[in-house]
């Protein structure tokens, strides 16, 4: 589903964000990404929703050779790919149910498509109830949910999330990691990018570890640190 | 922020479009003075029926002559009188102040200096006068019109562009939040564009409305003025197609105010 062989990416500036990195994630995997803060994380995703290109090396995503993608494609890569961000990024002017169907209005799909999307959105992260409201009424964990809401309306196979917890107290943590968990056993590839040892240790999910843009660790039902996997010893 | 942008507009659409009037009303006239040019040749007051039919006839012998006519002075009187109608009133003269005249046409406009000067040499003939130098002074005017004019509408057409695009640049930087959104869910940049560049489009079409306006009303209060203040000028306002540069105008303002917005939005979008 996702695929990187040797990528790169160098900033303008001479930071080498990423050194050869490869990855590849199957259909239906729960990744975490984790490392400090400026070891690549949110480089990496940004690579793979074509925020920036690769300055060198092979990305492949559902398909699209997103190294390779035309500026005029990206559009269409985007709708294959729910992004949640940190900051929620959502648009404070519009209530839950206009920020979600935003997401459908850009991409011109009829008001009927809307009508039927938005609601099974909403309810699947339950926020049906909040629908009328705007962004600043709502709890951070609210928030985040619709913002996940928006991310899923377009059905994307992927769900690309950057640091989804960093701004939210553990109880809501708890609540949007468990709707992530749900979004994946229904069959969607989720990549999570964050520093929340808690959640990820509970979890036990894949371990990505980056360390000064290099892939380090790469384990099954790893934990955050060092992403030692089930039944291995910390070593060196 | 966008009362500049349409005021900018306006002014520069009021200048093409009072610049395309007067360019066309202008040169209808030249092209009229050119064609009438003619040669007015003034009997002396002292001279005999026997002398005015001599000149009569001599200019009938000139083969760079194309037609006479004999004006007695009453009929340059009625003339006057009707040229000037509500203009000046000649009910007030006791007399008759023209002399008799002929009224020679050249077959060819180049010749008229050296036949004129030929006539004037005439017995019987008082004073020669042609307008020659007039029309080519226009002509003249109206070229040296047409370049100032058009530099100084490319000049305001950059200006008004320019700030369309300033306009439209705080409008996209003041909803980058929405834009990024826009563009992180997947929508073409067409469909972002299209907001600003409709924005142009309708900044630049009410430009052009204003322009209209204020052109009209001009037509409406300063042209009679200007046409009281010429009375001798014929000017033929007619063959101006007011309908075509109307939509001449409405054109420009549509162009460049969405123009200027699709590089504005576009310089955003591309970083």
């Amino acid at each position: 589903m996702i695929s990187l062989r040797g990528v790169s990416l160098v900033y303008p500036n001479g930071v080498r964000a990423l050194d050869q990195v490869s990855l590849e994630i199957a259909k239906g995997e729960f990744v975490f990404l984790v490392g400090h803060s400026g070891t690549g994380k949110s480089s990496l995703l940004r690579l793979l929703y074509r925020e920036a290109p690769p300055t060198s090396g092979e990305i492949t995503v559902d398909g699209i050779r997103v190294d390779r993608l035309p500026r005029r494609r990206v559009p269409a890569l985007r709708r294959h790919l729910g992004v949640v961000f940190q900051d929620f990024k959502l648009l404070p002017d519009k209530t839950v149910w206009e920020n979600v169907a935003f997401a459908m209005q850009v991409t011109g799909a009829p008001t009927k498509e809307i009508m039927r999307q938005v609601p099974r959105a909403l309810d699947l992260v339950g926020l049906s109830h909040r629908s009328r409201m705007y962004p600043d009424e709502l709890s951070g964990g609210e928030q985040q949910r619709t913002a996940i809401a928006r991310a899923l309306v377009n059905n994307p196979k992927i769900l690309l999330c950057d640091e989804p917890t960093g701004n939210l107290d553990p109880a809501n943590t708890t609540e949007i990691v468990d709707l992530l968990l749900r979004i994946n056993l229904k069959g969607t590839t989720v990549v999570v990018a964050t520093h929340n040892q808690a959640v990820v240790d509970r979890m036990r999910r894949r371990v990505v570890r980056l360390e000064n843009g290099k892939i380090v660790t790469d384990k099954e039902r790893g934990y955050y640190y060092l992403g030692l996997g089930q039944g291995q010893v910390l070593s060196g | 922020m966008q009362l500049t942008a349409i005021g900018t507009v306006a002014v520069t659409l009021m200048l093409l479009g009072a610049f395309l009037f007067i360019r066309t009303t202008l040169a209808d006239l030249g092209n009229g003075m050119l064609q009438q040019i003619e040669i007015s040749v003034y009997v002396d007051s002292n001279a005999t029926p026997h002398e005015i039919a001599a000149l009569r006839a001599s200019f009938r012998a000139d083969p760079r002559i194309a037609s006479v006519a004999f004006i007695p002075k009453s009929e340059g009187l009625k003339e006057l009188r009707d040229r000037t109608r509500g203009v000046i009133d000649t009910s007030l003269l006791t007399e008759n102040p023209l002399p008799d005249k002929f009224r020679v046409r050249v077959h060819d406009p180049a010749l008229v200096p050296a036949v004129a000067a030929d006539l004037r040499r005439l017995t019987g003939v008082g004073n020669v006068v042609y307008g020659q130098q007039v029309v080519q002074r226009l002509l003249r005017l109206g070229d040296v019109l047409r370049r100032v004019g058009m530099a100084l509408i490319a000049l305001f057409l950059v200006v008004a562009g320019i700030i369309i695009s300033n306009t439209t640049r705080i409008a996209v930087y003041a909803r980058r939040r929405e834009i990024g959104i826009m563009q992180l869910v997947g929508a073409t940049n067409i469909y972002i564009r299209m907001p600003f560049i409709c924005e142009g489009l309708v900044v630049g079409l009410i430009g052009a409305a204003a322009a209209v306006v204020l052109l009209v009303a001009a037509r409406e209060t300063l042209w009679p003025r200007m046409l009281e203040a010429l009375p001798f000028v014929q000017f033929n306002v007619t063959t101006v197609d007011v309908p075509r540069l109307v939509l001449q105008l409405f054109l420009v303002g549509g162009i460049i105010g969405a123009t200027a917005a699709w590089f504005a939005v576009g310089r955003y979008l591309q970083t």
